[in-house]
C-alpha cells in the first residue's frame, strides 16, 4: 500500500528531517511510527500525503508514484487517505455535522447520500448525539473522534494519524487509538506517528522507530 | 453542477459580507475609478461626435472672379469635379449668394441699403471626401485651385475641425493612461480584500485541501467574489455617471452644443455599458487571483 525507497528529505542546505528511509506498508496493517518530536515522523506522514516532495527517492502510494505525480492528480491521491492531526484542525464556526459535511461538498457527493455518511460515521465514533454542537463545546477526545471521522468520510484506503493522541488524558488516548484499531479491523490500512511509546506497546503493533531522520530499529 | 454553483456563490456572498467595510472600500474604489474612466469615455466620445458631425457638414468654398465668363465657368466646374477629393459641387450665383445674406441678416436689411451694386462674389461650395479631409491634403488642393483661372479665393474653416478631433484624441490618450493607473490600484485594492478573506479561511481551506478539494474548488469563490467586487463597482459608476449626464444635459442643453449633440446621441452605447461592467468584473478577477494563487502556491 505504502513503498518508500530510499526517501532522504532535506530542508534549506543541512537540515536533514529523513535519511534514507525505505518502508513497506501491506495493505490492512496497523504501524506505529514512533519516536521523539523532530525524529522526521510528521514530515514523513507529510510525504505520503504529498504536501511536500522528498529531495530524492521514490514513493509509491496505492501503485502511484508520487514523485512523478502531477499537482493536478493531488487532490485524487488525498482522497484515498484519510488524514488525522494532533490539533483536530476542526473549524469552531460550524457544528459538528457541518464539519464533517464539508468534505461531502468538496469531493461533490449528493445531498442525501453525503447525511447518510456523515449520520453513519457519527454513530461509528459514538457522537450521534452531539452532530449539532459546535465543536469547542465537546471534549478533546470528542474532538478528536469527529476529526477521526471526518478523515473516514472519502471510505479511505490508508488513514494517516500525526499524533492524534498528543493533546489528550492517558484515557482518552487509550479511547482514540482504540478506535483506531477498530478502524484498521475494518480493512483501512493505518499508520499512526506518535511519540507515546508505552501506548505503541499496549497496543502490540508493527512499530517503526525514527531517530533523527533515520530508521533505527523496528517491532516485532 | 446546479449545487456547485449554489455553494461558490453562496460562499462568495457570505465572505463579501464578512469583509464588511473591506468589501465596500473595494467596491467605491472600483465605482470611483470606473466612474473617471466612464467620464472621460463620455467626453471623447461627445467629442468625436461633434466632430464627424462638422466633419459631415464640412464645404470647401471657391470664390469666382466677378468677370468670369459662363464658359469659363462650365470648363472650372469640370476641372473641380474630376478632382479626386471633389465628392459633389453646388453652384451659388452673385444673386444667391446676396438673398442668402440678406436671409441671414433679416430684420437689419438696412445695413445693405448703402451698398449699390452686389458686393458678393459668386461661389462653388464643394463636397470633400473624408480621406482627403487631412490638413495637408486640403492645403494642396487649395493650392491648385487657386492657381485655376477665375478663382478669385478659397476659403474654409477646417483647421477649426483639426483641433477638435485633436483635444479628442489627447484626451482619449489621458483617459487610457489614467485609466489605466487607476484600474491597476483598484485590481491591488480589491486583491487586498480577497487576501483578508483568503486568511479569514485559511482553516477550512487547509481542510479542504487536505481532503482532496481540487485548486479549482477552493479559487472559484474568492473569485466569484472578487468579480461581485468588480461588477458591482462598475454598475454604481455607471449610475452616477447616469444620473449626472442626465443632471448636466438638461441644465445646459441650451447654452451648450455640444450637449445638445450628447442629447441626440443618448448615453454611452449599451456595448460601451456591459463592456465596463465587464471590466469591473475581470479586475476584480485578477485582483482575486493575484491573492489566491499566492497563497495557494505554498
Amino acid at each position: 500500500m505504502i513503498q518508500m525507497y530510499h526517501v532522504y528529505k532535506t530542508y534549506g542546505k543541512d537540515l536533514e528531517a529523513l535519511v534514507d528511509v525505505s518502508l513497506h506498508v501491506q495493505k490492512g496493517e496497523f504501524v506505529f511510527l514512533a519516536g521523539s518530536s523532530g525524529a522526521g515522523k510528521s514530515t514523513l506522514l507529510r510525504l505520503i500525503f504529498r504536501d511536500e516532495l522528498p529531495t530524492s527517492g521514490q514513493i509509491l502510494v496505492n501503485g502511484r508514484n508520487l514523485v512523478r505525480m502531477k499537482p493536478r492528480a493531488v487532490p485524487h491521491l488525498r482522497r484515498m487517505l484519510g488524514i488525522v492531526f494532533q490539533d483536530f484542525k476542526l473549524l469552531r464556526d460550524r457544528t459538528v455535522e457541518d464539519n464533517l459535511a464539508l468534505v461531502t461538498r468538496v469531493v461533490g457527493m449528493p445531498g442525501p447520500e453525503g447525511r447518510h455518511r456523515v449520520a453513519q460515521l457519527l454513530k461509528l465514533v459514538g457522537l450521534s448525539h452531539k452532530a449539532n454542537m459546535p465543536p469547542y463545546k465537546l471534549s478533546g477526545g470528542e474532538q478528536q473522534r469527529v476529526a477521526i471521522a471526518r478523515g473516514l468520510m472519502n471510505d479511505p484506503l490508508i488513514l494517516l494519524a500525526d499524533e492524534p493522541t498528543g493533546n489528550l488524558d492517558p484515557e482518552l488516548a487509550v479511547d482514540v487509538t482504540r478506535l483506531l484499531l477498530e478502524i484498521n479491523s475494518r480493512g483501512t490500512t493505518v499508520l499512526v506517528a506518535t511519540h507515546d511509546l508505552k501506548l505503541a506497546e499496549e497496543a502490540g503493533r508493527r512499530t517503526v522507530f525514527l531517530k533523527k531522520g533515520r530508521i533505527v530499529e523496528e517491532w516485532p | 453542477m446546479r449545487e456547485k454553483l449554489k455553494h461558490i456563490f453562496a460562499q462568495a456572498l457570505m465572505n463579501l459580507v464578512r469583509a464588511g467595510w473591506g468589501g465596500l472600500a473595494s467596491i467605491a474604489t472600483i465605482g470611483t475609478s470606473f466612474l473617471i474612466i466612464g467620464i472621460f469615455l463620455l467626453l471623447v466620445l461627445q467629442l468625436n461626435a461633434l466632430v464627424a458631425k462638422w466633419r459631415e457638414q464640412f464645404r470647401l468654398s471657391v470664390f469666382l472672379e466677378d468677370r468670369i465668363t459662363q464658359t469659363q465657368l462650365e470648363i472650372l466646374e469640370k476641372r473641380i469635379q474630376n478632382e479626386a477629393a471633389v465628392m459633389s459641387i453646388a453652384f451659388t450665383s452673385k444673386e444667391e449668394a446676396l438673398a442668402n445674406f440678406r436671409r441671414e441678416l433679416k430684420d437689419q436689411e438696412s445695413l445693405l441699403e448703402g451698398l449699390g451694386d452686389n458686393p458678393l462674389p459668386a461661389s462653388f461650395q464643394l463636397k470633400i471626401r473624408e480621406g482627403y479631409q487631412s490638413p495637408d491634403a486640403l492645403r494642396r488642393l487649395s493650392a491648385f485651385l487657386t492657381r485655376l483661372e477665375g478663382v478669385e479665393d478659397i476659403q474654409y474653416g477646417q483647421e477649426w475641425i483639426e483641433r477638435i478631433s485633436n483635444a479628442a484624441y489627447l484626451m482619449k490618450a489621458l483617459g487610457i493612461i489614467i485609466g489605466s493607473i487607476l484600474t491597476l490600484g483598484s485590481a491591488l485594492i480589491v486583491s487586498n480584500t480577497i487576501r483578508l478573506a483568503v486568511y479569514a479561511r485559511a482553516g477550512e481551506i487547509e481542510i479542504m485541501r487536505l481532503v482532496g478539494a481540487t485548486k479549482a474548488y477552493i479559487r472559484a469563490p474568492f473569485l466569484v467574489e472578487g468579480m461581485l467586487q468588480g461588477s458591482v463597482g462598475a454598475l454604481l459608476a455607471l449610475g452616477v455617471l447616469f444620473a449626472a449626464y442626465r443632471y448636466i444635459a438638461a441644465t445646459s442643453r441650451l447654452a451648450s452644443p455640444l450637449f445638445s449633440i450628447a442629447t441626440d446621441r443618448g448615453f454611452l452605447e449599451p456595448s460601451m455599458m456591459a463592456a465596463l461592467v465587464g471590466g469591473g468584473a475581470l479586475i476584480g478577477a485578477i485582483g482575486s487571483s493575484l491573492s489566491v494563487s499566492r497563497f495557494l502556491k505554498t
